[in-house]
């Protein structure tokens, strides 16, 4: 029985090269709604759109709705690095005057508007040498408007405060702000107790106030029957997403994390339509012909791991091959299980707003130690893990932290743990030598407990 | 009455060693002490509890334990907090609170929470941007809810009465420090940096009617010094958010033949720099007070469209006589990594003679700043030179 199109069964008959991952097809046509995407905003001022740069969390249905073009700063910093094109902006973030240690989100896209802002600041006396004016990295349409609604990191409101600078102060500016899900009071958890309920409140009410600055920026009404669509599409994405994911519990696993990985970009920012929807039936019915089939995703799995942590883009492929070298199954991480739209039952598709800020407050770095802790440790009984791999993103406390506490957690529930550094977007922060050793230690460990 | 000199030993005792500072005071009154973290932390609410209010303070100890609950890429100050926690160093404490939203710091309080399990640790967390017109009732219930954690954690009832006199207070001695700064400014007093670091750090761990005892007496000394004119370079020093930069930093920049008449440091003027309003609410007055001191001295924690840093940096300069600029940024200070740039475009464009110096807890390669300093210093002279030179 096929359960697949027939374009994408030539891609199912290849084996993995030895020791290598074997990768699902059905995420290339992602990847192709991803160049789609951002090749059309490329062309947004030739095509006389608006355009909104903003951070943080997945406001794209309410852009989609009020008929405007949006670039998401971390995305697209991310997109730079995964394409090994970080390199001119955050050179030009450097001779602006940003320091290495700082986010590196944050310098690729303040690179870039520093790129886009460069014949001003040079009348400005800022030298601003050397910066190639081809390089991806130019090609942002410079914004109308800004919208920050960063959680779990105060960098990102941060960051957006200086956009708004970098731009003279002279574009409007939308901040939502959302507390820390802290947990202060005994009933406070995931998705329950009253700070969990204040705080969706809270944001829900700062997005209708939102609505209302891009509608006074459009000069149109937002069209609701378009926003409840999207998150139509959006909800049914996600619930496939998820019912794929928890396919991949099956010993040995038939798609892995790295898979997940390649699937955020759509669920993170594309628009919500039938075309997002499609892409992650596709994926959900590979991986359900891959179990029918007997297909896995390494040739020889023997050790199954999550990853915890932000994503690594300038080193996706390599560290992929890294562990499915070692024959190391990546089933599980934070940054893709437990994040984008995944409380699907939380959006009600008629009244949506509330739910988006409850997935909003739902950032996976915007818990408690204690909450991502045991949220892993579920995650690692569910996947049957073996042990925890912590990337340490050298620029990013965002994600560092809670993880030196989820390993300890990890520890005393008897899973193994390790950690390696790198960074999102700056690939000066890996340390290959380090993941090697660190990586084999933990799998003999695993193996001697295992005897 | 005492001398000068003996009233600041008092004081870089007490500033030196605020853990002991706070055992004393509570073997001695009976009552609790609430550490709290910075830098928007409205100590009055800690007092009207009746509860010794005491800005947790970064130790000069180097990190062992704490490494192992947070990573080495964190700021100074937010390691030496879980490394206190994991030595035991916050026995004294009873509890701690915090408003503040770096993501450094409540990472770092996050961990402490999990080392020190038993002890309570609040977060009210203060909306970062300003701009919005439901920031200030969102802040208001964050200073109720405060107010009612600490009513419940001291088992004291926290009046409006006891409020007001505790802004009273705290006022007072807001105004006795920036009385300091003004004397240092007009170069009437010959104070060091240094010795302005105690006098603030002091006032951050100290019972308030004692400091204000303290300070009453040293301002009368002060206000009969007549310091004599200087032919040092004068400067401003700008940053160093949250904690003290280390005072050896700050020796080295004065012997290399400058003063500092100025400062927006956190422990310094930024600390100082607003009282809150002494009519009407008390609880509305300390909420204005979160926002007056952003507007006094713009911080880059905060998000707020209408002041710059910039701006207030070289309107300080213009009223100090600061002929330069030395910025301190504790190492992976996010805020004043990102700000930095503005900073510095604003200083090159007013042609300010300015240097970046980046701290660590770990120490500092002080000769190699020394010559950083000294060159700068060098510059600055050869430019007043040149510009009273005739042509």
């Amino acid at each position: 029985m096929s359960l697949i199109a027939e374009p994408l069964k030539s891609h199912l008959s290849a084996r993995p090269s030895e020791g290598l991952s074997h990768r699902l097809s059905s995420t290339k046509s992602g990847g192709k709604l991803i160049a789609d995407y951002w090749d059309r905003l490329f062309t947004a001022r030739e095509r006389g759109a608006t355009v909104v740069w903003y951070n943080g969390a997945a406001l794209n249905p309410i852009f989609q709705a009020a008929g405007i073009e949006w670039c998401h700063g971390e995305a697209f910093g991310a997109r730079l690095a995964a394409m090994h094109h970080e390199e001119p902006a955050q050179k030009m973030g450097e001779e602006y005057g940003y320091i290495n240690e700082l986010c590196s989100y944050a310098r690729t896209t303040l690179g870039c508007a520093v790129l886009t802002k460069r014949a001003s600041l040079s009348e400005a006396g800022v030298s601003l040498a050397g910066a190639d004016q081809d390089t991806p990295a130019s090609r942002l349409p410079a914004p109308d408007f800004f919208v920050n609604a960063y959680a779990g990191c105060s960098t990102g409101q941060q960051w957006d405060e200086i956009s708004y600078r970098l731009f003279n102060k002279q574009l409007p500016f939308f901040k939502v702000s959302y507390p820390l899900l802290w947990g202060n009071k005994p009933d406070a958890g995931y998705l329950r107790g009253e700070e969990w309920e204040d705080a969706s409140k809270y944001v829900a009410n700062q997005l209708y106030k939102l609505i209302e600055f891009i509608e006074a920026q459009t000069g149109r009404k937002l069209n609701w029957d378009v926003l409840r669509e999207s998150m139509h599409y959006i909800k049914r994405a996600s619930q496939l997403r998820l019912e794929a994911m928890a396919l991949c519990r099956a010993k040995p696993a038939p798609a892995t994390f790295w898979d997940w990985i390649a699937s955020i970009a759509p669920i993170n920012f594309l628009p919500g339509n039938q075309a997002l929807v499609d892409y992650f039936a596709g994926v959900k019915a590979e991986i359900e012909q891959r179990l029918l089939d007997g297909v896995t995703a390494l040739p020889n799995e023997r050790y199954r791991l999550a990853f915890d942590g932000i994503m690594n883009w300038n080193k996706v492929g390599w560290l992929a091959n890294k562990f499915a070298q070692n024959n190391a199954a990546v089933l599980v991480g934070r940054y893709t299980h437990n994040s984008f739209w995944q409380e699907p039952q939380l959006i009600d598709e008629d009244n949506p707003i509330l739910g988006m800020a409850q997935h909003y407050l739902l950032c996976p770095f915007n818990h408690s130690a204690k909450v991502l802790g045991e949220l892993m440790l579920k995650d690692c009984a569910g996947y049957a893990i073996d042990g925890v791999v912590f990337h340490a993103t050298r620029t990013c406390r965002s994600a560092s932290n809670g993880q030196m506490v989820m390993a300890k957690m990890a520890q005393r529930a008897g899973i193994q743990t390790m950690f390696f550094e790198g960074d999102v977007a700056d690939a000066a922060f890996y340390k290959d030598a380090v993941l090697e050793s660190r990586l084999e230690a933990m799998l003999e460990t695993i193996d001697v407990r295992r005897r | 009455m005492r001398k000068t000199d003996e009233i600041m030993a008092t004081l870089t005792r007490v500033a030196d060693d605020p853990n002991a500072y706070a055992e004393n005071w509570k073997r001695a009154h009976e009552g609790k002490v609430i550490g709290v973290f910075p830098m928007n932390f409205p100590s009055e609410l800690v007092h009207a509890a009746g509860a010794l209010p005491v800005v947790v303070q970064e130790s000069r100890a180097p990190i062992t334990l704490g490494r192992s609950l947070l990573y080495e890429y964190y700021c100074g100050y937010t390691r030496s907090l879980t490394d206190q926690a994991a030595t035991n160093q916050f026995d004294v404490f009873d509890a701690f609170f915090l408003v503040d939203h770096c993501v450094a710091l409540l990472g770092a309080v996050d961990a402490m929470r999990f080392e020190l399990p038993n002890k309570p640790i609040f977060l009210a967390q203060y909306t970062a941007s300003m701009d919005e017109a439901w920031t200030p009732p969102e802040i208001r219930k964050k200073v109720e809810s405060l107010r009612s954690r600490l009513a419940e954690l001291c088992g004291a009832t926290i009046s409006d009465g006891a409020l007001a006199d505790s802004i009273r207070k705290f006022n007072r001695n807001r105004q006795w420090l920036r009385r300091v700064y003004d004397l240092r400014r007009s170069g009437r007093i010959g104070i060091t940096a240094r010795q302005m670091q105690v006098l603030v750090k002091s006032s951050m761990v100290m019972d308030i009617d004692e400091h204000n005892a303290s300070l009453a007496e040293l301002v009368a000394n002060l206000e009969l010094e007549q310091a004599g004119g200087s032919a040092l370079v004068r400067l401003h020093l700008s940053g160093h958010f949250c904690h003290a930069p280390p005072a050896e930093l700050l020796d080295m920049i004065e012997e290399c033949g400058a003063v500092v008449v100025d400062d927006d440091l956190f422990t310094g003027f930024r600390y100082i720099s607003t009282d809150v309003v002494e009519f009407g609410d008390p609880v509305d007055a300390l909420t204005q007070w979160y926002f007056d001191r952003n507007t006094n001295v713009p911080c880059a924690t905060r998000a707020q469209k209408t002041v710059d840093w910039e701006t207030y940096l070289v309107n300080s300069l213009e009223k100090s006589g600061a002929e330069g600029v030395i910025i301190l940024m504790a190492k992976f200070c996010e805020p004043h990594m990102l700000y930095y740039p503005e900073l510095r475009k604003e200083l090159i464009r007013k042609e300010i003679p300015h240097l970046l110096i980046e701290t660590e807890h770990e120490g500092l390669p002080i000769e190699s700043l020394r010559t950083r300093v000294e060159a700068l210093l060098e510059g600055m002279r050869r430019a007043a030179f040149a510009s009273a030179t005739p042509a």
